[in-house]
Order: structure tokens, then C-alpha cells, then sequence
């Protein structure tokens, strides 16, 4: 039997507008995997990611008579999302908290994964925990806008254009913030990197 | 410009730091749960605006309506708080400018602070005076 096509946003924005409650939560559940690992890329920190996506999906119902359309339901969630980890960041100042126990054991099997991390000379051998926490560390030394632009390019996928949308500013801005988050990242993860 | 295979390589592998399973199952229960008690808590006048907004949802607060209306206040209570500007004073003088005018004062009034203001050309009747906006005369009170 064939799936059931996938009802667009667009009709349940709708019919969460009419009082439908089902509705919305299934946009809950279309979009929370994908705007947890955006907050969560964002802030390094499980509880935090919990709490602020919750807060996320409660403003975003709030504000549902609000979302004219001029943008897709996906851009305005991501705006949401994006703003409010920035604001979050900005009042949790420079405090990090990083939660290395909950890493998915699929890592170790990935063929990336074991491509990049094992190289010839044993220097370039780490192991998962350090990596990630490396990279995390890394990740955290970013300021919050151009942490925002890798994770949504390297680690969502998305792209350019859809990127900027959410942000409200130029594709060459994005382009630019990538360059230079990335020339960062590099100094700080040299020794984790084949050459 | 913006991309580094390298990096972009590393960064990809942070997309498998995922929640432990069932987390967004119970994610969207959590989200139920706190829904419902914000409605509890909600204030009842914002309870009654969500609906009024629901009701006629075309309907939008111009943007500068509340400016309007605080400017609106503000002149009225101005007008209101305002000493008048008709004063007795300024009667007497716009009623006959040769007279000068005569000055509010803590001080009791006497009939030798008093001016004529009228009297008949054949002096049948006692020259009028005014103090204060009222009528006196020097006659006597009636008296039975």
C-alpha cells in the first residue's frame, strides 16, 4: 500500500489558523528533528536545546496569524529558530555546556567518520569523544551568526540562497561568513584534518 | 569562496549527535502538556483578545493608533487642567476699554476700590458701581 502523500505545510498552517490543534502538532513533528539538530549545533548543549525548542514551537504557534506566506513555513520556522538560539546565546554569555554522552553509535560505523579520523601517522587517530568535543569547542569559538551559517551549509545541508532567507541578508554575505568560519574552524582543527 | 571539503567533512559528522530515541515522540507530549498550562495561566483579557482576533481576523490595529490616541489624552487634559482664559478682569476691560481694569486681589474690597460704570444723564438713578462683577450700590437696603 502506498504512502499517503504528505499533506504541505501550507494546509496545516491553515487549519491550525481554523483552531485545528492537530495540525500543528503534526508541523511539531515534521519540523522538530530537523530544528534540533539546528539549536542543538548551536548552543552544544542537550537541555538547552530541549527547553529552547519548546519555547520555539510555543512562540511560532503564537505568532501563526502572523506568517503572511511571503516566505515558506519552513524559512519563517527557521527564522524563528535561528533568532531565538541568537538571542538565548547572547544572554547565556560565555557560558558553555556540552553534552558528549548522547553521541548516536552510528558515528563509528560512518565511512567519513572512519575516513578523516584515521590517517597514517597515529597523530591523526582520535577518538570520538575528543573529536567531537573538539569540534564542539571549535563550534563555540565561532561567534553566534557565523555558527548559525555553517550549521545551516556543513552540518543541514542547506543551501545558499535558502540560507540567506532565513537571515534576511545577502547570498554573499552567507558566502563570505562561510569563508571566514571556515578558515577558523581549520586553524583550530589542523591536527584532526588529513593533509 | 566559503567551502572547505575538509571541513565540510568533519562538520557533517556533528549531524549524527542526535537525542536519545523516542525523544521526539515524548518531545511533542512535553509540548502539549506545556501548551496547556500556559493557557491556565493566560491572562483573561488576552484569552478574550486571541478570540476577538479569531473572530474577525482582518481586522488589525493601525500602527500608530496608540500614539494617537496617548496624544489624544494628552491634549485634553491640557484643555481640562488649564486655567480658564476668561477671567472677570478681562470682561470688565473687553466691556468698556476706557475702563481700566480692576485687579483680583487677596485684599477686601471696599466701595472706594469701586469705579462708576453707568449712570443716567438726568441723575435719576444713583451711579452703579461694580465690584467684582457684581452690581453694588450705595443705597440703603430696603428695610420693612
Amino acid at each position: 500500500m502506498p504512502d499517503e502523500p504528505e499533506i504541505p505545510d501550507e494546509e496545516l498552517v491553515a487549519r491550525t489558523r481554523a483552531g485545528d490543534p492537530d495540525a500543528f502538532s503534526d508541523l511539531v513533528v515534521r519540523y522538530s528533528p530537523r530544528l534540533y539538530g539546528l539549536v542543538y549545533n548551536m548552543t552544544s548543549n542537550h537541555e538547552d536545546t530541549n527547553d529552547l525548542l519548546q519555547e520555539i514551537f510555543a512562540k511560532a504557534y503564537r505568532s501563526i496569524n502572523g506568517f503572511r506566506g511571503n516566505s515558506s513555513f519552513y524559512t519563517w520556522m527557521h527564522s524563528i529558530a535561528v533568532n531565538m538560539t541568537i538571542n538565548f546565546l547572547k544572554k547565556r554569555g560565555r557560558r558553555q555546556g556540552m553534552s558528549l554522552d548522547d553521541v548516536d553509535s552510528n558515528i563509528q560505523n560512518d565511512r567519513e567518520f572512519i575516513e578523516i579520523t584515521s590517517g597514517n601517522d597515529p597523530r591523526h587517530e582520535a577518538n570520538l569523544s575528543e573529536l567531537q568535543q573538539r569540534l564542539n569547542e571549535a563550534m563555540q569559538k565561532l561567534s553566534h551568526e557565523h555558527r548559525a551559517v555553517v550549521t545551516m551549509f556543513d552540518i543541514q545541508g542547506m543551501p545558499h540562497a535558502e540560507i540567506a532567507k532565513v537571515l534576511g541578508i545577502s547570498e554573499g554575505t552567507v558566502r563570505s561568513r562561510l569563508f571566514y568560519a571556515h578558515r577558523q574552524l581549520q586553524n583550530y582543527l589542523e591536527e584532526f584534518i588529513k593533509r | 569562496m566559503g567551502e572547505n571539503p575538509d571541513i565540510s567533512k568533519l562538520l557533517r559528522m556533528k549531524r549524527y549527535e542526535q537525542p536519545p530515541p523516542g525523544y521526539f515522540e515524548d518531545f511533542v507530549q512535553e509540548f502539549h502538556r506545556r501548551q496547556r498550562a500556559e493557557l491556565l495561566r493566560r491572562p483573561t483579557w488576552k484569552i478574550v483578545w486571541d478570540r476577538i482576533s479569531a473572530i474577525a481576523p482582518g481586522f488589525h490595529v493601525p500602527q500608530y493608533a496608540y500614539a494617537t490616541i496617548a496624544a489624544l489624552a494628552v491634549c485634553a487634559s491640557v484643555v481640562i487642567i488649564s486655567p480658564r482664559s476668561i477671567s472677570p478682569t478681562n470682561t470688565l476691560a473687553k466691556a468698556d476699554p476706557g475702563v481700566p481694569a480692576i485687579s483680583l486681589t487677596s485684599r477686601p474690597v471696599t466701595i472706594g476700590d469701586t469705579l462708576p460704570v453707568s449712570a443716567r444723564a438726568d441723575g435719576s438713578l444713583p451711579p452703579h458701581y461694580v465690584l467684582q462683577a457684581r452690581p453694588v450700590s450705595n443705597e440703603q437696603p430696603l428695610s420693612f
